[in-house]
This record gives C-alpha cells, structure tokens and sequence, in this order.
C-alpha cells in the first residue's frame, strides 16, 4: 500500500541536495559546535539561551541528546492543572497559560515539544471540549510523550476529550457514529488511501461501547458495544477497540504514515520515501517505541546535515516562545496567546481535526505581521532600568557582575519583561560599540546566521549612517536604536526558520 | 526568486524560475492573460467567495418542509414547517435567516439546489480541496481562483496590485493558490502594519534587510523573505486605498460579520480587487446541530443583509456578487445524536444587485438516494464556469476543466 501525502501541503519544500538512505539514519560523528547545538535545541526543544547553545556544544552530540531524551535533572514543581480552570473568566485562558508557561520554563524541553506534537496530531479543541478536559488530554500526551504509540493510541481512544471531541460517546451498537473510526484511519493512523469505507464503517462498530460519564470520566459501556463478526484491514473477527489499534499499528503504511509525520517534525518538510522506509523500520523493530525513534533522528546523520538545518520554519509557539527564552523573559506575558491566534496558532484550539497544516501554511503576509510586531512588543516592554538618570557605561559597569540572563528568577511584576535590556547588551559588549553590538546580536539570537549585507545594514542603522539626521548610538539614543536593532534581528527571515 | 509560486510548479515536477529576478518581472514572464470573453461586463466587478466550513446541512438551510419524507428522517431535527420562511409551497429558509430571506423578496438571491459532483467524497480536507481546487479526479496545487488570476491579473505591463484577491482571515485557502500572483491574507486589518516603534529608520531598515543574499539554501527563506517584504509594503498600501470608505450599515459583532464588513470596504473602494475569500466555519454538526448550525446560519443571514445594505448605500451592489459552498452537505437522516453526518449535495446561495433572483433546480428527492445521500443535480463546476464568465468576464477554459453549461442566475 502506498501512503498517500497529496494533501500535504509540505509538499515541494524538501531541502535541494541528495540524500544517501544507507547512512542518513546511522549515528552522526562529526563536528558538533555552537549551531549544531542550537540546531537541537530549536528542534527537541523551544530554542536555547546563549549560555544553553555553550553548554549543550560543549557536551558533545551523543550527551547533548541525552540531556534532551534521558534528562537527569528534576523537571520544576508545576502544577498539575491550572489555577482557574473552572473560573468562567479564565477557563480558556489559564490552561493556555499554564502549558505556554511550561514550554518556556520546563527542563525537558523535549517531552514538551512532543506533547505539543501530539496535540497537533490528534488535534482536539476547547471550542467542543470542556477546558479540564483538554488539560486531561495534555496530561495524557505529556506522560505517554515518547511512550509507546500503540499504547498511547489506545488510550486517546478511551480519553474523555477525544470522546467528545469525535463524538465516540454516541457511537453505539444500535446507532454507530463514524467521526472517531474514520479520522483514527484517515488522520492519527493510516492516512488517506490507505482504507476502505467499509473499513471505517467496521472500525465505527468496533469502538462502540466508549462513552463519558456526566462526570467527564470515560466509561465503557458493554451493552453499548456491538460484539459483532467485523471485517477490518482485511482481518475478520468480533473485534473491539484495541484489536482495532493493534490491526492498525501493524500495518507498513501505518508505520511509514508516522514516521513521515515525525520526520516532517524534527527534520524537513517532504521527507524523501527511502528515509521514511528507514525510520519505519527503526520504527517497527522498536515495537511502536518513539523515545527509540525519535533518539535515532536526533542522533542521525541526517538530522545534523546542513539540509536539516534551518529548514523548518518555525510555528507561532516556537517563534513566541524562542524569543521569550532567548530575551530571558521567566514568565508568559499576559497578551501571548493574543499574538498567537494572528500568527495562526491558538494552543488548545487547533483549527480542525487535522491540526495545523504547518510548513508554508504558518507563511503569510498577516502571520509575518502578527510576528515582526509581536517582536517589537515584546523588546519595547522590556525596562529601561537607571538609563534617564544614569549615564549608561557607569551604569552597567556596576550590574556588569550579573550573568546576563541570569538563571535565578526575577521579582514576579518584572518576571515578564525581558532580562536582555539595552543596558544588558551595553555592559556585555562592554560599551557603545555598534560593531559589538551587531556581532552580539547575531551571534546570541542566530548564531551567525547572517549575511554581510545584513550585517552592514544593522550597523548603518546602529550608526544612522544615510538617515536624515545622522545621529551616532550615543547615551541619547541608544535605548531605542538597541531595541530596534534587535527587533530586526529577531525579524529576520533566518530566524523564522527552526 | 523563488516564491510559494514557484513551489507549485515543482511540485509538479516543473522547474520554472532560479536567479535573482525582481518578482513583477517573474510574473511579467509567465503571463497568460486570455481575452475577455465578455465586453458588456464592468471590469470592476467583485466576487466575494464566503466558505461554510464544516459541511453545512442543506436541508436544515433550505428546508422541503412540504415534504412529509423530511419530517420522518429527521424526527427531532426537523424544522416547523409553520415556522419555515416560505419560498413556496415546498421549500422555505431556516427560520433564523430573515436577513437573507428579505434579501430574496427583494429579487438579489438567487438558490442553486443540490449542487455536488459525482462520486463524492466525505472527508472533510479532500472535499474542501476539491471544492477548493475544482480538481475531482486528482490533487491540484493551485485553486480554481488562483488559476483564474494567474489568466487575467498576472503580467505586464504594470507591476501587480498586491490586492487583486485578498483572504480574509489567518490563512491562505487553496482556492487562492496560485502560480504567478500572490494573494495576501489579511486577519484583520487594524493588524495588517509594522509598528516600528519610534525611530522610522527601523521601518526603513526592515525594507532594506528583506532585499538581498539569503543565508542558508531551505526552500522557506525565499518564500518568508518575499512575504515580509509585502507584509512589510502591503498593509500601509491597503490602509491608505481604503480610507476614505465608511460603513454604511450596521454589522454583527460575529467576526465573520466584521470579516464580511472588511470586505465590503474592499469592494466598494474600488481598487481593482476582483476577489475575496471569507470564511465563517464549524457547520460540522455531529451533534446537537440545531443550536449550533441556526446559529452559524444567523450570523450568515444578518451579516449578508448588513453587507449588501452598505454596498447599497454605496452605490456598489450592483458591481459586487457573493457565493457561498461547503465541502459537502449532509446525511438525509439524522443520526441517534440528534446530528448529522457528512453527507453529499447542497444548495449554494448567490447574491447581489445583478444578480437574478428565485430557486434554480430542483430540490433533490429526498426517497430517490444513493447510499442514504441526495443525488446531486448542478455540478459545481457549473456555478464557477458561470461566475468566471458572466460575472468576471473570463472563459472558464483553463480555470475549469470539462465543459459545463452556464446557469442563468447572473
């Protein structure tokens, strides 16, 4: 069976250059420096830090992936759910905020970046679902993040939000619902042509019994399940709801459907079949394994070639939350979700089942907008510290003992503003220098990755070279001229790709 | 240059265009505008193309309340036939659409029934795409109105209008897709600017960094550097061209309704836009679908009475028509949810000053199915090759494939 990916709109954006599928999936030994460490950290998580880029180049590749995929750390004291999840006024907003807060803060970035995978896989919305619900379904993906897929599966089909969500709770015996059976093939499993309508319709069938309680909790319902002989996948038998899932995970297409998706995820769009082929092996052998699969292309050849690298643009989420990490803002500024519904990416609301169709769909003229000034907000807010009462250099000579982003967290009314302010900047480049500051910036936010031209243009700008009236970064202007200096780095085309 | 244009011909595994070229002249490169195939047609005329996403239920929209078939299949969905807003003695409107139904008494609505196509599909994302891109048989990456810009706006002699289409809304639909033109998408449009902040050298800067070499070889960095520059140029551009334009009708606070507001500032401000793509969504009524579906159905009523009332004000109705779809309507039966599932054939409104008014077809038999669904009777493709002709003034041919006959709404 062939995997259909005529709907993907990822399609034609494959990185130029050949691909070699002997070694593409064998384990990567060759340099591993700043970029190749920010290249993982933007990957397997929301983007590093400039001190997290050092610390993670200097662990090597092999350990660098393991302190994503084996952490040994203590993840933080977050909460289970959210404050306010049954206030009204913030039942939407406070389960956005408490999972947006764990992206920015968590220390395992990559159980993070997977359970928001997953959310977009099997895509479920507040607009249908009870918010505690969704939050539930969170908590699902996050404990079962790189788990086991047939396990995890099996329990969305059994998960209170699903249920609503596709209407299982009224698929009985006596009248099936196909929502959930259709979308399992179509979207979460198999994929478009990979089934028959009859399929489906035996599926629908299988997962009857399946309903919610007026608690919210899943229940199943034996004299609401059809126990009858169903033909599904070209295997005949009273099956039930698990039967179908093991049917499904066996399947080739089934395999090669999840790891093309995982493969677009973590490594560039429109995967070429033969790397597919690969990873469905990895894949299949593993037993449906994703920490093992997932391991294998953080760890590959290909993941660290120069095709894979920024060659993903980046989602809303990742873009918002890269730069909050990289400014050192410790906690969600009240209006982000705000900025992430006009970048087209609203958390807990995706906009079907399908999810977000990602790759060039994140790309348009509105997004970019949502984007840039999301970029120039947040830079703006950030304090302007002693810079009216003080000149700047004595300034800075006395906070030049401080870390820049320093690990520690900030006083609560300032936690969410960015640490890396004007002054900051100044005291790390060590004074009013345009061509440190350029180099700061470039280096911090995009690890080099600019032209000379842009580089020439920053610095102009710093130094108002060609504007009408010249005026050099100074004491009188250099809190604005660093702030848009570093809202046009944050533009930059090369950082809206992952 | 390579842009989301260029993408779609490689994707078709035609490699059209490499090298640096300023985009017009690209564009200038592969115009094919054909002739107009009609001369009496007003060259400023407008199409408002407004998405039903979901699915909507045709039954429940256009209900054949003197059918005793219809209150038997649907026992607790059905609407009172005493409350249905009567076309005639068989078919009347929801009765939450007054709006529209005092825009049909006044002869501007025209009701395509049981329009669909053959052997039609029931998920969601290949009906919409099929809907979308007028391609049945296979995937197409560009859409029919993407296909119809790229023969009638794409080329010289003059750079394009950046607003010949524009979506309403956080994305582009396939049905903008197109080869040679790109169609901004425009969330709304106390949004669409850069603030810059204080310094107006950094809005110049930003221009400035959007030109030039491109770092790294990802096939999205061209693509992302080309949107930024329009994202960066468009939103003073559309702002400035449709000031002066004031609302002249109460609208909704339904975002669809301002959405449908936007857009008819756009088409009243005359600034050679020919299309705009509007969406209101969730007609995907599983369950419980009268709440749900009359509401959606209340804000496209109202909205489309406040729309055509200000472009009335304006002096604009006549120039502009809206059409509404969705990927597909629904089962006959209801289902034991007091839904319905994804069904087939659907009716599709059309309206506007010119165009003329009353049912066109018949309503599909309600007995006589094929799998539980209504059989459809107008192919779709007949409505777009009828827009695209007498409306927009182009031969479908190119934009449409097959041949189809043109109704008489317009």
């Amino acid at each position: 069976m062939r995997l259909d990916t005529s709907t993907d709109p990822q399609v034609g954006f494959r990185p130029p250059g050949p691909l070699d599928p002997s070694t593409a999936l064998q384990t990567y030994d060759g340099p591993f420096g700043r970029r190749q460490a920010a290249h993982l950290s933007r990957r397997a998580g929301f983007g590093p830090t400039p001190q997290e880029v050092d610390a993670l180049a200097g662990l090597g590749m092999q350990h660098a992936v393991d302190s994503f995929l084996h952490p040994s750390v203590p993840e933080l004291d977050f909460p289970d759910v959210p404050d306010g999840m049954f206030d009204p006024k913030t039942r939407v907003s406070a389960p956005q905020n408490w999972w947006l807060d764990r992206m920015l803060r968590t220390r395992r970035p990559l159980v993070e970046k997977m359970t928001l995978f997953w959310h977009g896989h099997f895509a479920t919305s507040y607009t249908k679902v009870p918010t505690y619900l969704m939050v539930a379904q969170i908590n699902l993906f996050r404990s079962q993040a790189l788990g086991n897929f047939r396990t995890l599966l099996l329990s969305v089909a059994r998960d209170p939000a699903m249920l609503i969500w596709l209407d299982n709770r009224f698929n009985v015996a006596a009248h099936p619902n196909e929502n959930f059976a259709r979308e399992v093939m179509e979207l979460f499993a198999l994929g478009l042509g990979n089934y028959s309508e009859d399929d489906v319709k035996d599926a629908a069938r299988a997962f009857t019994g399946w309903t919610v309680d007026t608690h919210g909790a899943a229940v199943y319902k034996e004299n609401l399940h059809d126990a009858g002989i169903k033909t599904i996948l070209g295997r005949t038998g009273p099956f039930g709801s698990e039967d179908v899932v093991n049917l499904i995970v066996a399947q080739p297409v089934h395999q090669r459907f999840i790891c093309r998706k995982l493969l677009e995820y973590f490594v560039y769009s429109d995967p070429e079949p033969e790397l597919v082929d690969a990873l469905a092996q990895v894949y299949a052998i593993s037993g449906y394994d994703l920490a093992r699969t997932v391991g294998t292309v953080l760890r590959s050849n290909v993941f660290n070639s120069s095709r894979a690298y920024r060659a993903l643009p980046k989602s809303p989420i990742e873009f918002t939350i890269g730069i909050l990490r990289y400014l050192g803002v410790q906690q969600i500024p009240p209006d982000t979700v705000t900025w992430l519904r006009r970048m087209g990416q609203i958390p807990l609301a995706p906009p079907s089942v399908k999810g977000w169709d990602g790759g060039p769909a994140w790309i348009n003229t509105a997004t970019l907008l949502a984007r840039f000034n999301f970029v120039s907000k947040v830079v703006s807010a950030a304090p302007r510290s002693d810079a009216q009462t003080a000149p700047p250099a004595t300034a800075m000579a006395a906070a030049g003992a401080a870390p820049m982003l320093a690990g520690g967290a900030p006083p609560m009314a300032a936690a969410t503003f960015a640490t890396l302010t004007p002054d900051r900047i100044v005291a790390q480049t060590g004074g009013m220098d345009a061509g440190r500051i350029v180099q700061l910036l470039a280096s911090g936010a995009l690890q080099d990755d600019v032209t000379s031209n842009v580089r020439k243009t920053l610095l102009d700008y710093l130094n108002s070279a060609g504007a009408a009236a010249p005026a050099p970064l100074g004491p009188e202007n250099y809190q604005d001229k660093i702030r848009g200096a570093l809202s046009l780095v944050l533009q930059l085309p090369a950082n809206q790709l992952n | 240059m390579t842009t989301r244009r260029i993408f779609v011909s490689r994707s078709l595994g035609v490699a059209v265009l490499g090298g640096t070229m300023p985009s017009f002249f690209a564009r200038a490169a592969f115009a094919q505008a054909l002739p107009s195939a009609g001369a009496t047609i007003d060259p400023r005329n407008v199409l408002v193309v407004v998405q039903m996403g979901g699915g909507n239920d045709g039954l429940n929209t256009v209900v054949p309340y003197g059918d005793d078939d219809y209150h038997r299949v649907r026992p607790t969905i059905a609407l009172e036939a005493a409350k249905v807003l009567r076309i005639d003695d068989r078919i009347g409107l929801n009765p939450v659409m007054t709006g529209l139904s005092e825009l049909y008494k006044q002869g501007h609505v025209a009701i395509v029934q049981g329009v669909g196509y053959p052997n039609p599909n029931r998920s969601h994302f290949e009906a919409t795409q099929i809907w979308e891109t007028a391609s049945i048989d296979r995937p197409s990456s560009t859409g029919w109105l993407g296909r119809y810009l790229d023969r009638s706006v794409a080329g010289p002699p003059a750079p394009q209008n950046l607003f010949n289409a524009v979506a309403l809304g956080d994305t582009l639909p396939s049905a903008l897709m197109a080869q040679h033109v790109d169609v901004p998408a425009i969330g709304a449009l106390n949004q669409f600017g850069l603030n810059a902040g204080k310094d107006p050298a950094t809005k110049t800067t930003a221009g400035a960094l959007y030109d030039g070499a491109l770092p790294g070889q990802s096939p999205y960095l061209s693509l992302i550097q080309e949107t930024s520059r329009e994202a960066l140029h468009g939103g003073d551009l559309l702002k400035a061209k449709i000031a002066g334009y004031q609302r002249a009708a109460s609208y909704p606070s339904d975002p669809f309704s301002q959405q449908l507001a936007l857009a008819a500032q756009i088409a009243g401000s005359d600034i050679g836009t020919k299309v705009i793509f509007v969406s209101i969504g969730s007609f995907d009524t599983h369950a419980g679908q009268r709440a749900q579906q009359d509401r959606l159905l209340g804000y496209l009523s109202s909205g489309l009475l406040a729309f055509y009332k200000d472009l009335e004000a304006h002096g604009c109705a006549d120039r502009v028509t809206l059409m509404t779809f969705s990927e597909f309507g629904r089962r006959v039966a209801q289902n034991a949810s007091n839904g319905t599932d994804h069904g087939t054939a659907m009716p599709l409104f059309i309206a506007g000053g010119k165009v003329k008014g009353g049912v066109y077809g018949t309503h599909p038999s309600l007995v006589d199915l094929d799998n539980g669904d209504l059989r459809f009777s107008t192919d779709f493709r007949a409505v777009y090759a009828t827009v695209l002709e007498k409306w927009l003034g182009r031969d479908p041919a190119g934009v449409i494939a097959g041949s189809f006959e043109n109704l008489p709404f317009v």
